[in-house]
């Protein structure tokens, strides 16, 4: 693990954050930032608004107060299309893959922001969409080898188990080459040999592809091993902050959460 | 071979190329519900407004000469005595283009997460104010309609086909309209090319995407509302293709838009939300129609051709509700 210093700039900052539904507050005043570089923890209970938390970075909630800053700059009120252009790539909890089309497919779907080449020279199949489309694919490819899973690039996703399932989206979000990673539940429902492959494949990832990593997980062990800072939010309020070693011994969150963990 | 199989024969081939058409614009259908959800009522007429669109560019009428004599008291109709067919075609595939971007501002983007039923019926008051439009815009009287496609039977075809009967037999060759041949192959390129693009390209894919799962494409960068705007788009190309093709064998008029409709057996035949069903489901649609009126028209007094399509639709609703290769509807409990 990466020691960073407390001054590496945020990436992210997301400042004062309100949104309810109706009647349910799912976050209240919750304060979040990301550094460049790091793996960031979301944990808490269930229903404690992390995914939530996810949803306003990436733009499917729009929060009825607070700010959000990415890259220094104030963002403005924008469409989650517009925001998966300015670099913010994602995960789902419950998959979403497109699940008629292959693996190689799927990834290079994540690569859409990255292709430039007009309707007209795609339609035409020809010059620049051509050579961008054989760029593209070798990119796709890498990401393929990255995450192992040759065997079944040709395969549509939806024949795929569980567990492989998530490594392709995994790989979909990957393949955008996004500053920011949102990852949701990257290893829910896996045994732990697939838990473990997902963990190398999310470390090498920052490494590798120079991706700052936000997740949530349930898993505290993984939680310990993979985050550089960790953040406890439960009933929709930020609990605390802070190191995972200091996380492990805050009574707030032993209460709130740990201590269920544990008795599971 | 005898007379009688050469005649089952011929009538399988009209039946095919007929299909065809029938395919081209159940693929047009098949688009649009997969990437909105909305079953477009509106693709019958927009083969019709399309093909008034050509026939007025082609004759140089002035668009609106009506409303706009009548308004300035003027006596405008032809403002050129028209343009070459390559030109109409390309005009007449900006103003389909033009009518999706409209759609899209005007209607889709302001129904988005409405129930179904509601953008069908969207849908339908787009069908009948097209069909106000195109009256208003170019007249309502029949046209004729002709882009310099050969047309009428084929001569050769029916020299070689003699030749097969046994000798001696009375068999005069088998008529294939030659505007039907050349429907059948540009119908056929288009599904080819369509299907290329949407598997190896990037808009291609994206359109896939949206089809599969709107957030997740919303999450890698895909604006929805561009994707609508070239499905309609595309929807508007393939009408114009059916428009052609159909206003040439039989004049441009109301009755066109009705034609188009049978791309619904045709759909739930094939599944609403798959390309092979809809090109699987034209065909069977369009040789069954033509072999049943062969066969058992003439026992029942003929034109099954109207209703026949229907009627097998239905018969598959009993057995088969998800079509040939639609997904299968799960109802969860
Ligand atoms: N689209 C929505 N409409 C209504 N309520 C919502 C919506 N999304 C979230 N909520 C509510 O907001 C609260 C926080 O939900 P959220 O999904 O963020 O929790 P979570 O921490 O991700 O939980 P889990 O661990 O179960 O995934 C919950 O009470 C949930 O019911
Ligand atoms: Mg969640």
């Amino acid at each position: 693990m990466n020691a960073l210093p407390d001054s590496a700039a945020p990436l992210l900052e997301a400042k004062d954050i309100s949104l309810s539904f109706g009647g349910v507050s799912a976050l209240t005043g919750v304060d979040c930032d990301i550094r460049e570089g790091e793996i960031r923890a979301i944990i808490g209970p269930n229903g404690a608004g992390k995914s939530s938390m996810l949803n306003v970075i990436n733009g499917f909630y729009h929060p009825q107060k607070g700010e959000v800053w990415f890259r220094g700059e104030k963002r403005g009120k924008l469409k989650p299309f517009q925001i998966a252009r300015q670099g913010i790539a994602r995960t789902f909890q419950n998959i979403a893959l497109f699940k008629g089309m292959s693996t190689l497919d799927n990834i290079m779907t994540g690569r859409i922001t990255r292709m430039r080449a007009g309707l007209l020279w795609q339609a035409l199949w020809h010059g620049p969409a051509l050579r961008e489309e054989l760029e593209h694919r070798e990119a796709a490819e890498r990401i393929i080898d990255f995450l192992e899973i040759q065997s079944i690039r040709k395969t549509p996703v939806g024949r795929l188990p569980y567990g492989l399932q998530k490594r392709v989206e995994l790989g979909r979000a990957l393949a955008a080459e996004s500053k920011l990673l949102l990852l949701d539940e990257p290893m829910a429902g896996m045994n732990l040999e697939e838990k473990e492959d997902m963990c190398r494949f999310i470390l090498d990832a920052g490494a590798q592809f120079g991706a700052t990593i936000a997740l949530i997980e349930h898993d505290m062990g993984v939680v310990m091993d993979l985050a550089d800072r960790v953040m406890v939010l439960d009933y929709g309020r930020k609990i605390a902050d802070g190191a995972p070693d200091e996380i492990r011994n805050d009574q707030l969150v032993i209460d709130a959460y740990l201590g269920a963990a544990v008795q599971e | 071979m005898s007379p009688g199989v050469l005649n089952t024969i011929e009538v399988v081939l009209n039946g095919l190329m007929s299909g065809v058409l029938y395919s081209l614009v159940a693929l047009g259908f098949v688009l649009i519900f997969k990437a909105s959800g909305i079953f477009n009522y509106a693709q019958g007429v927009m083969a019709l407004f399309a093909a008034l669109t050509l026939v007025g560019f082609q004759t140089g009428q002035v668009p609106f000469a009506h409303l706009l004599n009548a308004v300035f008291g003027t006596d405008y109709h032809h403002w050129s005595s028209g343009m070459h067919h390559a030109a109409a075609i390309a005009l007449t595939l900006l103003v389909m283009v033009g009518f999706a971007f409209l759609v899209e501002k005007l209607v889709l983007r302001h129904l988005v997460n409405q129930a179904p039923i509601i953008l069908f019926m969207a849908t339908i008051g787009l069908a009948f104010f097209m069909e106000g439009v195109g009256d208003l815009m170019w007249g309502p009287d029949l046209k004729a309609l002709d882009i310099g496609l050969p047309s009428g039977g084929s001569l050769w075809w029916e020299e070689v086909t003699r030749a097969w009967a046994a000798p001696g037999a009375e068999y005069y060759g088998m008529y294939i309209d030659v505007l039907d041949v050349w429907a059948t192959v540009i119908a056929l390129a288009l599904v080819a090319a369509l299907t290329v693009f949407s598997q190896y390209t990037r808009t291609g894919r994206a359109l896939r995407a949206v089809a599969d799962d709107h957030q997740a494409a919303l999450s890698v960068g895909i604006s929805l509302r561009a994707i609508w705007v070239i499905v309609w788009s595309i929807a508007g190309m393939v009408a114009l293709v059916a428009g052609i093709m159909w206003g040439a064998k039989s004049g441009v008029q109301f009755s066109l838009s009705l034609i188009a409709l049978k791309a619904l057996p045709v759909l739930i035949l094939g599944g609403f939300t798959s390309i092979p069903g809809a090109i699987i489901g034209g065909l069977i649609i369009g040789v069954g129609e033509k072999l049943f009126e062969y066969t058992v028209g003439p026992m029942i007094g003929g034109a099954t051709e109207n209703w026949f399509a229907y009627v097998l639709a239905l018969f598959f609703l009993m057995f088969r509700p998800q079509g040939l290769f639609g997904d299968k509807i799960i109802e969860r409990v």
